[in-house]
């Protein structure tokens, strides 16, 4: 039972991560209708500059991560045009151009990551490591209680400035109807700049967060691009509601899978449970809608 | 009524040219070393493959990321068929190898091409990392340490043998894409599924039917490759790269066109040999391709081949990139 407890809490403390993780993602497919398969690669980025700001310069993750957000709000701002530019071409099938070009981008940081930094893997350390809370059977560490607040601090934040801004109903607007949203005013290719630049540095943020943790090497990408799948397609593509349920269901999968049935399996049964959601519920099991 | 002449130039001269390509890849071998016979066997590989994968994105216009599921299907039929206590002879292999992975092209293609391009996309790719993770844990696919295959060490053999499927499979897509009511139906559906559907196009079937000939190309190339090499392991048969290559190569040659994919795989191959000799790993060569990939996309979305054929002409090209800046 205590074993059954404390997989318990792993799995929650994880799944607030994977949320903070995939809720950009969401709000990309829903403004810009891309599926970005970067997003694994903004998260080993993510990891890599807390690395680095650490070694470097000493900066706890716990504080660089603000830096991290800032510093990929404006990569992500920056490439958002390239990215609406793509998606609202005249090819043939842009929706697929699009889905190409951010593969292209993915492959682009997954080897540079390689190139530069080779495959040794990199564990950030913060003064909370090695640091543990109590309470009756489990035993939470403190680096990871922090980690799953200051995700839900971020995605929280991005609730508020979607339903409580300016800017926000200019967001919801566009995941409604494009072609509306530039009738009333919305600049259409500004905003979907933004959300892009939100989405990255969400992204990296949970990047940090996840290589504090664990560690950081240049696959890891590829994993958390399926992770952020799974909690996507189980939510339903383009809902950030749905994400808060699909993110810890797929955190507790995760540990229950890592305890019970032993770790060297868990990417089989994830990847396993996508496919079949797919299958059978490829609209998601929670619904759509920003 | 005057009927169609059986011989116009442009024939003439495109049956000239491609005679005299074949009869220049037949006699190759005798005017190279061994390493650049590996390298031009690889380079007939990657072109087959290629090909294959060309058939699902290209042509049926579903973007597939999990085509090294059926590449390892290949490579680890026959290694297992060849290991000493079945000890079957290559040729005996490739059947199997090609019957397994139609076998799993129409089980997974069946339910996943219902599924509009994203989430083909997604499924295919969670499929393939599913079957990576299953071959590092099961037992009869040696694990995470692979498995070794008798070495038969006559390379004019792999490049025939490479020669012969590669010249197949683009034989064959010729025949089956640009010369049937079956290119018809594929063509259709990409462009507009409804529409074919109403045309009354069976597409659920054009389309596995589709991605099945595509695996079956894919895993006969897994099957020579795992001979060729006489080890593998589940990363070199079935990792990312592999996918990562047929997807980039296609894009560079020219979606959805007979020759592009064959452009784009030699083209690329060398460059990837290129850059191992002169840097010793191939590690630079993932950033190129990712760069490649955007630059694609951005300025010349129908590929390499546009260049030579078609209606973008260099010049156009050029006034395109002027035209963004």
């Amino acid at each position: 039972m205590d074993l059954f407890l404390q997989t318990l809490v792993n799995g929650i403390l994880i799944g607030g991560i994977l949320i903070c993780l995939t809720i950009g993602f969401q709000l990309t497919f829903g403004v810009l209708h891309v599926i970005d398969f970067a997003v694994g690669g903004w998260t080993m980025l993510g990891g890599y500059t807390a690395y680095w700001l650490v070694t470097l310069a000493g900066i706890d993750p716990f504080i660089s991560i603000f830096l991290v957000f800032a510093l990929f709000l404006l990569i992500g701002r920056g490439l958002g045009p390239l990215i609406y530019h793509v998606r609202t071409s005249r090819y043939a099938r842009p929706d697929l151009m699009a889905l190409a070009f951010t593969f292209g981008i993915f492959l682009f940081m997954r080897g540079g990551a390689l190139w530069l930094w080779s495959y040794n893997s990199r564990s950030v350390d913060s003064v909370l490591s090695g640091q543990f809370l109590s309470l009756g059977p489990v035993t939470i560490p403190l680096m990871r209680l922090s980690a799953f607040l200051l995700a839900m601090l971020f995605s929280l934040g991005l609730f508020i400035l979607l339903y409580r801004s300016r800017f926000g109903m200019a967001v919801r607007a566009l995941a409604q109807n494009h072609d509306h949203a530039g009738l009333m005013g919305v600049d259409v290719k500004r905003v979907s700049a933004w959300v892009y630049g939100i989405y990255t540095a969400l992204t990296a943020s949970a990047g940090v967060l996840i290589a504090t943790i664990y560690s950081v090497n240049p696959s890891v990408g590829i994993r958390y691009t399926l992770f952020a799948f799974f909690v996507a397609v189980l939510a339903g593509l383009g809902s950030v509601g749905g994400v808060l349920v699909a993110g810890l269901a797929l955190g507790l999968l995760e540990a229950y899978v890592a305890t019970y049935i032993g770790a060297r399996y868990s990417l089989l049964i994830v990847f396993g449970t996508l496919y079949l959601v797919l299958l059978v519920a490829p609209k998601g099991v929670l619904g759509r809608g920003i | 009524m005057a009927s169609k002449p059986v011989l116009t130039p442009k024939l003439i001269v495109r049956a000239l040219l491609i005679g005299a390509v074949v009869i220049a890849l037949t006699v190759l071998p005798a005017f190279i070393d061994s390493y650049t016979l590996r390298i031009a066997t690889g380079a007939l590989m990657w072109a087959g493959l290629a090909c294959a994968w060309n058939i699902v994105g290209g042509y049926a216009g579903y973007i597939s990321f999990g085509h090294s599921a059926f590449f390892g299907i290949g490579a680890y039929t026959t290694a297992i068929l060849m290991q000493s206590n079945i000890g079957a002879s290559f040729f005996v292999t490739l059947l199997p190898a090609i019957i397994l992975s139609i076998a799993v092209a129409v089980a997974i293609g069946g339910p996943t091409m219902r599924l509009r391009g994203a989430y083909f996309a997604i499924a295919t790719w969670a499929f393939a990392e599913m079957l990576l993770q299953l071959a590092t844990v099961l037992d009869f696919t040696g694990g995470t340490a692979g498995l070794s295959l008798p070495a038969y060490l006559n390379e004019f053999f792999f490049y025939y043998t490479m020669l012969i499927a590669s010249a197949a499979s683009f034989i064959g897509v010729w025949l089956l894409i640009e010369r049937s009511r079956f290119g018809f139906r594929i063509k259709a559906l990409r462009d507009d599924e409804p529409a074919a559907e109403s045309l009354g196009i069976r597409t659920n079937l054009v389309k596995v039917q589709s991605f099945a000939l595509s695996a079956a190309i894919t895993a006969l190339f897994g099957s020579i490759y795992a001979y060729w090499t006489t080890y593998i392991d589940p990363y070199s048969v079935m990792g990312p790269e592999i996918t990562d290559q047929m997807v980039v190569m296609v894009l560079l040659g020219g979606l959805g066109t007979v020759w592009g994919p064959a452009l784009g795989g030699v083209l690329l191959w060398i460059t990837n040999r290129y850059i191992w000799s002169t840097f010793g790993d191939t590690v630079i060569y993932l950033p190129i391709l990712g760069v490649i990939i955007a630059l694609v996309v951005l300025f010349l979305p129908n590929g390499l081949i546009s260049l030579i054929v078609g209606r973008q002409r260099g010049k156009e090209l050029i006034s395109r990139i002027l035209g963004k800046l």
